[in-house]
């Protein structure tokens, strides 16, 4: 019998009392189309937390991903408009797959085998990616998304929108990778103790170098469902998402120095954080909300990760 | 001699680095090395100098701080609120420096107590000092500063400021006990605990000192441009980290100078000014300061296993 996953149930108990407050306070909160709104929304960021709950669970971390979604969504863009590339469907989705795996590949290289500490090596690559973005778009909109790629973002297939359809699918892949494949149990023995792990011999290398290529890989799945939503690709898009998504994993559980942590947490986690974006607007705040928005996140991840010591001394008290 | 060479080795680097700009950029474009353009650049230099001499010392330790450029920006909105209620302006640039320094010592505080790493205490700080700065300016430009404040502060003051802090730095790292602790944190910080050495005093005073030093620079901005609004920080701390790791310190910690913070500090602000004085584009200059940190890193993570196997 597992123990109870105490973190996953405050998450969620802390997840209902603020639906419940929301609903109080603006009765429209959970109203049908505001929670189909709400998935469609958060659908995105669910597949990218599945790559970085992998990363992170290995004691890494990727930072990279919110310019990695630009140059993505600005590559789509360009290929697919008929005034830049005027490529078909299939094209642009493997092309934005096959780049997004690439740029995985790249940070994981760097942390791999150039040894760079993964956040400074990732910080890096923000920026660099930021600039190509910028460099390919010229400070231009692409404003002619042909209507076969804006279905893949509010299109609906079989009753559930598209966007929450491959969620679902990324989820399932990702608790099966997690909980019952070597390759999931190794990432978890990696984290808690790299030694070991390598004494043991597991091939860590190939592990987390796997890892960065599929947080690459789901970063672009996330552009594919996300950026034909709206009808303009800009370069600043996926602004503070790397935030976004570290704070959605640490929230949902993981413990930032690795080992510990699982999907359910942090799909609760992604639940959590879309649901506070959003009542920040509910409660009428207004332009305002936008502001505190980032400061709230900030405190978010600090109480996360204090929360988590603090657990974490506890443990090591009793378990001594 | 080869001794010598060998501990300035990095400087060296650097050196031979910035002579090669330098032609460069003589090639390319000559104006931008003409005393008049260089004399309106060097007041830039100075503020992200003054960050960068506390932020090399928390590298040292093993330790990070993304959050220089909120803290910045956080001083710079305190200062602009409190001199748009009329506060004279020496009242104003006070309290600049407190709201630095509680920035720094909340980073401080975690770091020490808590033993998270600094990287994720600082990132989530670097959102929420950013966030509040936003939030209490509501991100509006606030400007129209004392003349008198200007004409100090803007002045050669700033370089006095800097001189005095950098050989004071550079003293203490290498002349006092508390200095060569610094570097026993970094390459071994349970030894050093065993060592009675006060990790978490150090690292807290550390901390708090970035987040001052990056209210310094607030003021100073505030009075070279006469305005301040919440996203002046922004980028700043790559900047920061770019120049000190390019500087030869080592990212993991135990190993850097000063000198080799303050020569990397002068590259990564010279390339930086070129690439927009000559090709006029924003998003090159992203490209350019984000690959030299990743070379830098690579650079130094080879340099280091050489010397690990030596």
């Amino acid at each position: 019998m597992k123990k109870l996953p105490a973190r996953e149930l405050g998450v969620g108990l802390v997840l209902f009392v603020l639906v419940l407050a929301v609903q109080l306070a603006n009765p429209a909160f959970l109203r049908p189309e505001n929670v189909r709104d709400l998935l469609i929304q958060c659908a995105p960021f669910a597949i990218m937390a599945c790559g970085m709950t992998f990363v992170i669970i290995l004691g890494e971390i990727d930072i990279s991903v919110g310019s990695m979604a630009g140059l993505l969504a600005a590559a789509l863009g360009t290929w697919a408009s008929p005034s830049h590339g005027g490529r078909p469907l299939l094209d642009c989705v493997f092309g934005v797959l096959f780049l997004g795996l690439a740029l995985g590949l790249v940070n994981g290289l760097l942390v791999v085998f150039a040894r760079v500490p993964s956040i400074v090596a990732t910080l890096g690559m923000l920026t660099v990616l930021r600039g190509v973005t910028e460099l390919v778009l010229h400070g231009e909109w692409v404003t002619d998304l042909p209507p076969f790629i804006r279905q893949l973002g509010i299109g609906v297939s079989g009753g559930v929108p598209n966007p929450v359809l491959v969620a679902l699918l990324v989820v399932a892949v990702s608790i099966t990778l997690a909980s019952l494949t070597p390759w999931g149990r190794r990432v978890y023995a990696i984290g808690s103790n790299p030694e070991a792990a390598k004494v043991r011999g597991l091939p860590v290398k190939q592990v987390k170098l796997a890892a960065f290529a599929l947080m690459g890989l789901l970063t672009g799945v996330a552009v594919l469902v996300s950026a034909p939503q709206l009808s303009v690709v800009e370069s600043g898009y996926g602004t503070g998402w790397e935030l976004f998504v570290v704070t959605c994993v640490v929230v949902g559980g993981v413990s930032i120095t690795g080992g510990r942590g699982s999907l359910w947490g942090v799909l609760l986690g992604v639940a959590l954080l879309s649901i506070i974006r959003t009542a920040l607007i509910f409660l009428r705040l207004g332009d305002q909300a936008s502001y505190w928005e980032r400061a709230i996140q900030g405190v978010l991840i600090l109480t996360a990760v204090l929360g988590d010591r603090v657990s974490a001394r506890r443990r090591a008290e009793v378990g001594a | 001699m080869k001794a010598f060479l060998g501990r300035f080795r990095q400087e060296a680097v650097l050196l031979v680095l910035l002579a090669a700009f330098v032609a460069v950029a003589w090639r390319l474009d000559p104006t931008f090395l003409t005393p008049k353009v260089q004399g309106t650049l060097v007041k830039l230099v100075l503020e992200l100098a003054v960050i960068a001499l506390p932020v090399t010392l928390i590298v040292i330790t093993g330790g990070i701080d993304l959050s220089v450029g909120a803290s910045m920006s956080l001083a710079a909105v305190a200062f602009g609120l409190a001199a748009e209620r009329g506060t004279p302006w020496p009242l104003a640039a006070v309290c600049a420096l407190v709201a630095g320094a509680l920035a720094g010592m909340l980073n401080g505080w975690i770091v020490s107590r808590a033993r998270i790493h600094p990287l994720i205490v600082t990132l989530a700080t670097m959102s929420a000092y950013f966030g509040l700065a936003e939030g209490i300016s509501r991100a509006r430009p606030i400007s129209g500063f004392d003349p008198a404040f200007q004409s100090l502060v803007a002045g050669p003051l700033m370089f006095f400021v800097l001189a005095l802090a950098a050989a004071g730095a550079a003293l203490w790292l290498s002349r006092t006990v508390k200095g060569q602790a610094v570097f026993a944190i970094g390459l071994n910080e349970k030894a050093a605990r065993f060592s009675a050495i006060d990790v978490d005093k150090i690292k807290f005073w550390l901390y708090t000192l970035a987040g001052t030093a990056a209210a310094v620079a607030a003021v100073s901005y505030a009075a070279r441009r006469n305005t301040v609004k919440a996203d002046i920080g922004h980028g700043m701390e790559l900047d920061v980290v770019t120049a000190i790791v390019l500087g030869g310190t080592s990212i993991t910690g135990g190993r850097g100078t000063i000198g080799g913070s303050l020569l990397g500090i002068l590259i990564v602000h010279e390339v930086r000014q070129f690439v927009s004085w000559h090709w006029e584009r924003d998003e090159i200059n992203l490209i350019v300061i984000g690959g030299l940190l990743i070379l830098a890193l690579v650079a130094n993570s080879a340099f280091g296993k050489k010397t690990d196997s030596a």
